[in-house]
């Protein structure tokens, strides 16, 4: 086992837990910003410079986009807002999480020879079992947002210990996809934030059915509005 | 390379729509302008032409030409419906941007990379919730939207990695093969809102115009779908595995999104939801196609993805367009609306035919051909009897439209012309666009419709395109029919269904013909059951 790449899968899985543990969103974002920095490096060969340096550029980027939304302090000049953080604890997800990495360093493969590093499979497992809570139960749009873009870390990780490094293009395209999700996410969280004093928290409109009442009608003018 | 304007087009356009968002009327004319351009930029692009990048590439074929040209006009006839009937904010650069990701899901041979592009379209998808309530509440729905696509997105990457290798030594293969085609599958299901899996596509419905909402839940996802498809011919179907309960399982959500989803639509009380789940049915019969898992069903399968989008995407504007012009969407408030704009029930009326099908039509056909693939005796009367019961809601409309309780006033439908002011020309023509909104959706969404009636009759060359190959690097295959012998030079990676091939994993799509699998990993068939 590749000494550096287990250092790099350890800072990975360690980014993942701050991303998810943290309640201070810019602390989250930078765990964030670790792991999808880290992720394209856990290849075994290394990436082609240049797709390696795409990828870099793409996850600083994305980390940049969310930083910009928990950065700023919106309209209301409200104090920064906070994410949910984690429920259980930082402690209790390193040990989630370093359950993970042993089940997916032991199952590297699923079945049947890989063609990339067993450390990156182990570390997709052990981002994902981080990151599906984080989506699946979050009540802020960040920490549920956060969770969306780690799973796909975890699958593009998962991806790169199954079939080996990815070429030039779809390193390209994966980070195009990472910037356009992290970007659609500070969009939505930027929105959030602006409106009103609930940080990014969700409303509870948007989650339940909404029943919606008779629309409001154009009164027809009556002849005394007329006369005026 | 023909499809690279395309691309360009509707990724600057994209970037252009959303710097300039401040400035509102400037972003929508852009929008538009760039929708416009890229119909021109579709119909320009020139099937069997690749470019190699790295170890794969980008190719064009007919289809992909097809289906973005298609794509496009919907979602520019939309963007202008939805000028004219409420403000649409950034959703021009929404659909730019799920435009082009829909380019390239759609021209990239590998589906390793294929589902990624296609899950940056469902994060553009997102944006859409904050067309109407740029605040907490579009937060709260688009973020719903963006953890779906995650969803599907992880599902499809992870199935699409395991198949992607040499599987030579693979100890379990139907287990395996089945949960990665089960997952590709349930991915796509997600990205649809098939029921049970249509709670965020149900919130987004509540949050959002309905002239939206096609390119969310029809236009996108069908990127996915297409290439689930030729993912699944290529990778799984050829193996003859045994995979009965994994396709029982794809069935029963796919029959419940097409019965349920009626049942849904019919017992809704606004024109908005009729609509969301309308396509929520209709993508239930995409998801019989996955669940075929058989070569045969490429062909009708993505004739019928060009009609239902184009169809439910007409079926959309016609809900924004009646909204717009009676002041509400409530099912209940539209007593008579047939009768006082019978514009819009003509309107209706073709998308009724467009999207049900009459005997003899393309898409009728193809889903016919779908169902009878995948299953047989009373359950695929039943399936059959569930792709008409949209009749049900349809019936419905009309019959609220004919009730003369609510007035057989006509609205007007006539075009207001204004002598141009040449003193003040913008805001004469800002006065005639004011004056003819609820005309220029109507039109909008009249031609909507017709377009989805020929599409839905096999023009634009749809049956033929759709029975080409998928995207392939290299010498251009697309010239012969599913009947026809395959040229020599494919012969070295052709294989009988169900023999060992054994091609590359790092170029895992030389010769991705549905009928003659490249993806297929080397393992050995197991009888079919």
């Amino acid at each position: 086992m590749n000494p550096l790449l287990a250092a790099i899968a350890l800072a990975v899985v360690a980014g993942t837990v701050v991303a998810v543990a943290s309640r201070d969103a810019r602390v989250a974002i930078l765990g964030a910003a670790v792991a999808l920095i880290g992720t394209p490096v856990l290849a075994d060969p290394l990436p082609a410079p240049l797709g390696l340096a795409g990828r870099f550029v793409g996850a600083i980027l994305a980390a940049y986009l969310l930083w910009i939304v928990a950065r700023d302090r919106g309209r209301g000049r409200a104090p920064s807002a906070a994410t949910g953080g984690s429920r259980i604890g930082w402690p209790a997800e390193t040990l989630v999480a370093a359950s993970a990495f042993v089940v997916g360093l032991a199952a590297h493969g699923l079945g049947a020879p890989a063609m990339g590093t067993s450390l990156a499979s182990a570390t997709g497992f052990a981002v994902a079992a981080l990151a599906v809570p984080a989506a699946m139960t979050g009540a802020d749009v960040l920490r549920v947002g956060i969770g969306s873009l780690l799973l796909l870390d975890a699958a593009l990780l998962v991806r790169t210990g199954l079939g080996g490094t990815p070429d030039q293009l779809e390193q390209l395209i994966t980070t195009g996809a990472i910037v356009v999700v992290a970007g659609a996410l500070a969009t939505l969280a930027g929105s959030a934030r602006d409106d009103g004093t609930g940080g990014f928290g969700f409303s509870l409109e948007g989650r339940r059915r909404r029943r919606r009442e008779a629309d409001a009608h154009r009164i027809e003018p009556r002849i005394g509005d007329l006369s005026r | 390379m023909s499809l690279l304007p395309f691309l360009l087009l509707t990724g600057i356009g994209a970037i252009a729509v959303v710097a300039l968002r401040e400035r509102q009327p400037v972003a929508t004319a852009v929008g538009l302008a760039a929708l416009g351009l890229a119909v021109l930029a579709a119909a320009l692009i020139r099937p069997d032409q690749s470019i190699v990048i790295g170890t794969t590439g980008i190719a064009t074929t007919d289809y992909l030409r097809v289906f973005l040209l298609l794509a496009t006009m919907v979602a520019l006839l939309l963007a202008i419906v939805g000028e004219a009937t409420e403000g649409r904010r950034i959703v021009p650069a929404a659909a730019l941007g799920i435009l082009a990701s829909c380019a390239l899901a759609l021209s990239l041979p590998d589906p390793r990379v294929a589902v990624l592009a296609a899950t940056a379209g469902g994060a553009f998808g997102a944006l859409v919730a904050l067309v109407p309530d740029a605040g907490r509440m579009g937060a709260t729905v688009g973020t719903r939207v963006l953890r779906a696509t995650a969803v599907s997105g992880t599902m499809a990457i992870a199935a699409t990695a395991w198949i992607g290798r040499d599987l030579s030594d693979l100890a379990a293969q139907p287990i395996v093969f089945g949960l990665a085609y089960l997952a590709f599958a349930l991915a796509v299901a997600i990205r649809f809102g098939a029921i049970p899996a249509h709670t965020w596509a149900a919130r987004l419905t509540d949050a959002v115009p309905e002239t939206t909402l096609p390119l969310v839940t029809a236009i996108g996802p069908a990127a996915l779908a297409i290439v689930a498809l030729a993912w699944a011919d290529a990778s799984i179907a050829p193996l003859a595995l045994d995979l009965t309960s994994i396709r029982f399982v794809i069935l029963v959500v796919a029959i419940a999104s097409i019965l349920l989803a009626s049942v849904a639509a019919w017992i809704q009380d606004d024109v908005e939801h009729v609509v969301g789940y309308a396509i929520v049915g209709d993508a239930g019969v995409v998801l019989l196609a996955v669940a075929a898992l058989d070569p045969a069903a490429w062909a009708p399968a993505r004739i019928w993805i060009l009609a239902f989008v184009v169809a439910r995407s007409a079926f959309a504007a016609w809900a924004a367009a009646t909204r717009a012009t009676f002041g509400t969407g409530r099912i209940a408030d539209l007593k008579g609306w047939a009768i006082r704009a019978p514009g819009l029930a003509v309107v209706l009326a073709l998308v009724v035919v467009a999207s049900i099908g009459l005997p003899g039509l393309a898409a009728a056909e193809a889903r016919g051909q779908l169902i009878a693939l995948v299953l047989d005796g009373p359950l695929a009367y039943l399936v059959i009897l569930g792709t008409l019961s949209p009749l049900l809601y349809y019936g419905r409309l009309f019959a609220i439209g004919i009730d003369r309780t609510g007035g057989t006033t006509r609205v007007a439908w006539r075009p207001v012309l204004h002598r141009l002011d040449l003193t003040d020309v913008r805001a004469s023509l800002r006065r005639a666009w004011a004056d003819n909104r609820l005309v220029t959706a109507t039109a909008g969404a009249g031609i909507l419709a017709v377009l989805a009636l020929i599409v839905s009759a096999g023009a634009f060359g749809g049956p033929q395109a759709a029975a080409g190959l998928p995207p392939t690097i290299g010498e251009s295959v697309e010239s012969f029919g599913p009947g026809e012998p395959v040229p020599a030079s494919d012969a070295p990676s052709a294989a009988p269904s169900g023999e060992p091939v054994s091609p590359s994993p790092a170029s895992p799509s030389t010769s991705p013909s549905p009928a003659i699998p490249s993806q297929a990993p080397s393992v050995e068939p197991q009888p079919s059951s």
